[in-house]
């Protein structure tokens, strides 16, 4: 049947999308743990993203996590912002940050026009059961959020 | 209720039904059972969580069943008197003996015992005689495969033999796949049925599965002139709730966004007349699956055991589910006109075997596939002074029972035995089977572990589990019932805040200390992996362990008190909008 179908697309737009992922994460892991933004709370990362300027909970971010991660270690989440994706405005980054982790940000995503879309899927580890945000930073300099629940569990009913 | 109904019998208002005074129901006969109130041509018989019951057996349903205060006396969460109360069952009826826990005893010894795949046979037969061979489906929701000691023993191929028999011609999954990938493939492939999961998918990037469905997303049946779309949703939460292992490379999950896309495929494409999800969600999270996916007609529910004599309709579609250990059969009739369903007709009908006569062809491959195990499964262990059950929120005779044998042979403080709902019954007075024991154990992961955990974590774990229980929302319910403990009491607030729940912990009668070192056993779950020094010398598996115990005891006298208080319910079947009866 239509076995193709399902994740028809997804995986072009993926490949289309220039996306530096994690690197900035494996920069930030080698400076000394006390300064590095790795250890800050989730109110200070925040800021480091949006200089102080307030989130905006938007509808434009579509963002798909499981509600019960099957495994924490490697949890798929996908997110779409939806933009024109032209020269004025566009979706400068996106950032998914999770609240509970040890490190709480994730991935930062630098886009350009170029990118035809602002679309990105990867895979996040979480300690615990936690909320996920995701933040938009839009070419207008606002900043879009979206947040879901993740629920990490031993598991073990049946 | 369901017998009143097909007799005429009851008026229905507003989803409670009133029984009219008139004919006794404990004096339900053949006929009564047989009774229908036929509608168009289209007959769907349904049939979930047989956990391998091929034989008749007792089954008592729960006599606590406990949930977030926005879900008690909901339908999926009503037991004992509000479950009576709520689908309008007689006192001492044959339904109220199949439905509820009240008065157990005295009505199994006046109905007998219940489900067993020839008896089933027979009714079966009946109906396709009745509406025609070509107008019938028979849907099978899963947790077949899995949960007695033949199914263990011929690694689930004795319960296909037994599908192929009945005629069932869909399934999905959920214990199935704790037999393996590989093992669940060669089934499906010996297995007349089709097996479907628009929710199981490869994860494995290495993998020629990866991103690729593992099974036909739904598949098109023609049945009294209609073509009717059955989309398979395999249990979502099987990767954590059972060991990844078996499972390794294939991701579970809900995936809402697909099946709305597979119902539009269905109705756009393919124009059929009538869309059905045959599901082992949970009653629970299948009613919130309703309210989220538009265009279902029927979901034909599972995996959480509830009888539900009545079906419910949320967001215009109709959801059923048919209890559990081969208990019932669901029939539902389907009227369908210029390409939709014009009126559907449901009845829950127990398979009471000392009504319902066996179909000798079914006894015969029973017997025959019980022949080369009979030595061992019918074993006598021991006897069992009062009533040894599996079902309740917290604390069950039987599980007691495997948690004491734990401790008992491991020397463990604390036994932890998983809160699943499949199992058994056996009367006061009664010999324990060796059978028995793998119809409470029969897993294929049975290795009890002891290691060591310090007490702080055994209270995150416990909160852990009980919100797997009691969350409000039911997507993130699991659908089963708390793990039972051994060694260990506790008070608990349902409605409290996740990792809030729990209170008063004592282990020995003394109050848990967070940062004391204890030994625990477990069974059945992933609590080994959090814990530390594994003592490998000790592992054994859980149905060894149970056996030896009872052979020693002899007569088991265990305590029917639980070790469980309920802070904030005063009863263990509170109606809804209450903490109590």
């Amino acid at each position: 049947m239509q076995r193709r179908s399902f994740i028809k697309g997804f995986g072009v737009v993926l490949a289309a999308s220039a996306v530096v992922p994690v690197t900035m994460m494996a920069e930030e892991a080698k400076k000394a743990p006390v300064q590095s933004p790795n250890k800050m709370n989730i109110d200070s990362a925040i800021k480091a993203i949006t200089g102080g300027k307030a989130l905006v909970p938007s509808s434009k971010i579509e963002f798909k996590a499981p509600e019960i991660a099957e495994n924490g270690a490697v949890v798929p989440v996908k997110i779409t912002v939806e933009s024109p994706m032209t020269k004025d405005d566009y979706v400068k980054a996106i950032h998914i940050l999770a609240k509970k982790n040890g490190n709480v940000r994730c991935t930062d995503i630098f886009l350009t026009p170029a990118n035809g879309t602002a679309h990105f899927a990867t895979r996040i580890k979480l300690g615990e059961t936690q909320d996920i945000l995701v933040i938009a930073q839009m070419s207008d300099g606002t900043f879009l959020s979206a947040t879901q629940n993740v629920k990490v569990t031993i598991g073990g009913c049946g | 209720m369901q017998i009143a109904t097909a007799l005429g019998l009851v008026t229905v208002a507003g989803g409670c039904a009133q029984a009219v005074p008139g004919k006794n129901p404990a004096n339900v006969g053949l006929k009564d059972l047989y009774d229908f109130n036929a509608k168009g041509k289209l007959t769907l018989l349904h049939m979930c969580d047989l956990h391998a019951h091929i034989k008749p057996l007792y089954w008592r349903e729960p006599s606590t069943l406990i949930s977030a205060p926005n879900l008690v006396g909901t339908p999926g969460f009503l037991c004992g008197e509000a479950f009576s109360k709520h689908y309008g069952l007689e006192p001492s009826s044959l339904d109220a003996y199949f439905d509820t826990h009240t008065d157990f005893e005295a009505l199994a010894n006046k109905f007998g015992k219940m489900g067993g795949v020839a008896h089933m046979k027979t009714l079966v037969n009946e109906i396709r005689r009745q509406r025609g061979e070509e107008n019938v489906l028979f849907l099978d929701s899963g947790d077949t495969w899995q949960g007695t000691g033949v199914a263990l023993k011929t690694g689930g191929e004795a319960i296909v033999k037994v599908q192929n028999y009945l005629g069932i011609e869909v399934m999905v999954g959920h214990w199935e796949f704790t037999y393996g990938k590989e093992r669940v493939k060669e089934l499906a492939e010996m297995m007349d049925a089709k097996f479907i999961s628009q929710n199981v998918v490869g994860n494995d990037p290495f993998a020629d599965e990866y991103e690729e469905l593992i099974f036909e997303p739904y598949t098109i049946e023609e049945r009294g002139g209609a073509k009717i779309g059955i989309i398979g949703q395999s249990f979502p939460f099987t990767s954590t709730a059972n060991p990844k292992e078996f499972t390794e490379g294939w991701s579970f999950g809900l995936r809402l966004d697909t099946l709305q896309e597979y119902v539009d495929e269905l109705r756009d494409e393919h124009k059929v007349d009538c869309i059905v999800v045959l599901s082992h969600d949970g009653f629970s999270v299948d009613q919130e699956v309703a309210r989220q996916v538009n265009g279902i007609d029927f979901i034909l529910s599972g995996h959480t055991h509830d009888p539900s004599p009545q079906p419910i309709v949320i967001n215009d579609t109709v959801i059923m589910i048919a209890g559990s250990h081969g208990k019932y059969i669901g029939r539902l009739d389907i009227d369908i006109e210029k390409g939709k369903v014009k009126d559907y007709e449901y009845k829950l009908i127990p398979i009471a075997s000392n009504i319902i006569p066996a179909d000798p062809e079914g006894e015969k491959l029973v017997n025959e596939l019980y022949a080369p195990f009979d030595a061992e499964l019918n074993e006598v262990l021991g006897k069992t002074k009062g009533l040894l059950y599996k079902r309740d929120t917290f604390h069950s005779t039987f599980d007691q029972l495997i948690n004491d044998a734990i401790m008992d042979e491991m020397k463990s403080e604390i036994s932890f035995t998983p809160g699943y709902r499949w199992g058994t019954t056996v009367l006061s007075g009664g010999d324990i089977l060796m059978d028995n024991v793998y119809e409470m154990c029969g897993i294929t992961y049975p290795n009890v572990y002891t290691f060591e955990l310090n007490g702080a974590k055994i209270a995150s774990l416990l909160e852990d589990i009980a919100d797997n229980v009691f969350n409000a929302n039911p997507l993130y319910q699991q659908g089963g019932d708390m793990s039972r403990l051994g060694g260990m009491t506790y008070d608990i607030k349902v409605s409290g805040k996740a990792g809030k729940r729990i209170s008063n912990i004592l282990v020995g009668g003394k109050a848990l200390e967070p940062e004391r070192i204890y030994s625990v056993s477990s069974w059945g779950g992933n609590l080994q992996n959090a814990g530390s020094n594994l003592q490998t010398e000790k592992i054994r598996p859980v149905y060894d362990v149970t056996r030896d115990y009872i052979k020693r005891q002899k007569v088991v006298n265990v305590s029917n008190e639980s070790n469980v208080r309920i802070l904030d319910y005063d009863c263990g079947c509170p109606v809804k909008g209450k903490m109590s009866c």
